[in-house]
């Protein structure tokens, strides 16, 4: 099937290429279409000394469909649902090509971190926060919730 | 990479911001009972955004908003539903069909209709997926291919696709996530135009253009070529990329060329056609005119790229030649 054997060109190229130390991606052992990935909250934002664990499934048709990220840590940040993980961002619905992988979906989830988009929240009380103008609200809740949820979580060493 | 753009979570395009916002509307109020939770332990400063959460009568009970999967879940089951009713690639019907269409319809669309006829004979059409330009174009292209058994195109497209291959290349693009499109097309064009042995059968060759893992995957090579032609070209297509939208050049390609489903417009069929060399007719089927008007004319557009092989040029029976109705492109067949 077409979708696994792209799923190995980038399980190869994960594995390869690790000099993208914000981001720790592999597959579950038994299954290719199961992923796993830690990210880094980026520096100069609330989440900076976070990881951020995400569960990627990959639907059989991958790479014409986009892969089912969820934000297993709680975050908070508008565009991640507060109670599912569920991430909303453009390139995972409508904006999806094959031209994205794995690894740069978590680099566009990384930078969705760094950039909120309150217009279109998951998070409505987040996005209002933001929306308000009270930055100083959203950055102590979002940095409250790094330090409780995500600065014990660390990545198996692989 | 695609992905360095950075701006990915920007959703520009108005399209895909309505879907992604309206369903969202009602979204939960985040905070939670386990927001509470947490809270509770560390004190401060969260009242302000809290909701007067009187365990269970904060929230207001609404439906649950479905999660996004589950909306491309639906979608899907629609989308299949649809292809029950349209294969990708229809069987080639009399132009009479498309006159049948129009029976109770426009007069000026019925005039034109008969006028149609009088240059071409059958229409084949295509499924309304957002593809259709792209799948038409493949299918027009590989059964023109089949009759001619021109074996001067084999070499020549390779040529074509191994330039293109060079171009995302050099535009950053990793090249395990496109060449897997690549091969699948060009397995059509070598079974269409085989070195040696006897090509497919017309058949076989609808066959395949509908079967998705074979479609689809052509198609997506074609947004391929296409997207890198635009970004080579990016100064020569960016005014007309801002008159249709308001993004940059990445952002469109990356939006509006590269995913399924989405439409083309004149800058893709440009694109397309220049870097592959090869040109097509688009016929527009329009309301514009009367249908009383006895120099009634139909529009047509001819895409010829300066490096098109003499044997797919206009005034050519080798013209590929689609018909535009608002929206959508069906194939067309001269008399």
């Amino acid at each position: 099937m077409a979708s696994r054997s792209r799923l190995f060109k980038e399980f190869k190229e994960v594995q390869r290429d690790k000099k993208d130390t914000d981001i720790v991606l592999f597959p579950d052992e038994s299954n290719i279409y199961r992923w796993t990935a830690y990210i880094k909250g980026p520096a100069e934002t609330p989440y900076d000394g976070g990881t951020f664990q995400l569960s990627i499934n990959v639907p059989e048709n991958y790479p014409l469909t986009p892969p089912v990220v969820r934000c297993n840590t709680k975050i908070f940040h508008p565009n991640v649902h507060f109670k599912t993980g569920e991430i909303c961002l453009d390139i995972l619905k409508t904006a999806w090509s094959p031209a994205w992988t794995l690894q740069s979906v978590c680099r566009a989830v990384i930078a969705l971190l760094s950039h909120p988009e309150p217009d279109s929240p998951l998070n409505c009380d987040c996005g209002n926060l933001l929306r308000a103008g009270d930055l100083r609200g959203y950055k102590s809740m979002a940095r409250m919730y790094t330090k409780l949820a995500a600065s014990q979580v660390k990545p198996p060493s692989i | 990479m695609a992905s360095e753009s950075g701006a990915t979570a920007v959703v520009l395009d108005p399209k895909s911001d309505m879907q992604s916002s309206v369903p969202k509307l009602g979204a939960n109020s985040s905070l939670s009972e386990e927001g509470l939770e947490l809270n509770d332990g560390t004190g401060e400063g969260e009242e302000s955004v809290q909701p007067n959460v009187d365990q269970g009568v904060a929230v207001p009970a609404g439906p649950a908003r479905p999660a996004d999967d589950e909306i491309l879940l639906q979608e899907n089951s629609i989308k299949a539903e649809e292809a029950g009713k349209m294969e990708f690639i229809g069987d080639k019907e009399p132009l009479s069909a498309l006159a049948a269409e129009y029976e109770r319809g426009n007069e000026v669309f019925k005039a034109k209709i008969q006028k149609l006829g009088e240059t071409y004979g059958s229409i084949r059409r295509t499924r309304g997926d957002g593809n259709c330009f792209f799948r038409g174009f493949m299918f027009a292209y590989l059964e023109r291919l089949l009759h001619s058994q021109d074996k001067t195109e084999l070499p020549r497209m390779r040529d074509r696709i191994e330039r293109c291959k060079q171009e995302l290349i050099a535009i950053g693009y990793t090249p395990f996530t496109f060449e897997d499109f690549l091969e699948i097309f060009m397995d059509q064009l070598e079974s269409v135009l085989p070195e040696e042995g006897q090509p497919i059968s017309l058949s076989e060759l609808e066959v395949r253009c509908r079967d998705p893992n074979v479609s689809n995957w052509a198609v997506m090579f074609f947004r391929f070529v296409t997207s890198a032609e635009v970004q080579r070209r990016a100064e020569f297509f960016e005014p007309f990329i801002l008159g249709l939208t308001n993004l940059d050049v990445k952002k469109f390609c990356q939006t509006s060329v590269e995913p399924m489903g989405e439409e083309s417009d004149h800058v893709h069929i440009t694109a397309l056609t220049d870097a592959l060399g090869i040109p097509v007719r688009i016929v527009y089927l329009d309301r514009s005119g009367g249908a009383s008007d006895d120099a009634l004319e139909i529009n047509h557009h001819d895409f010829v790229p300066e490096s098109a092989p003499e044997s797919f040029k206009p005034d050519t029976s080798g013209l590929l030649t689609l018909l535009y109705r608002p929206g959508h492109y069906d194939i067309l067949y001269s008399l």
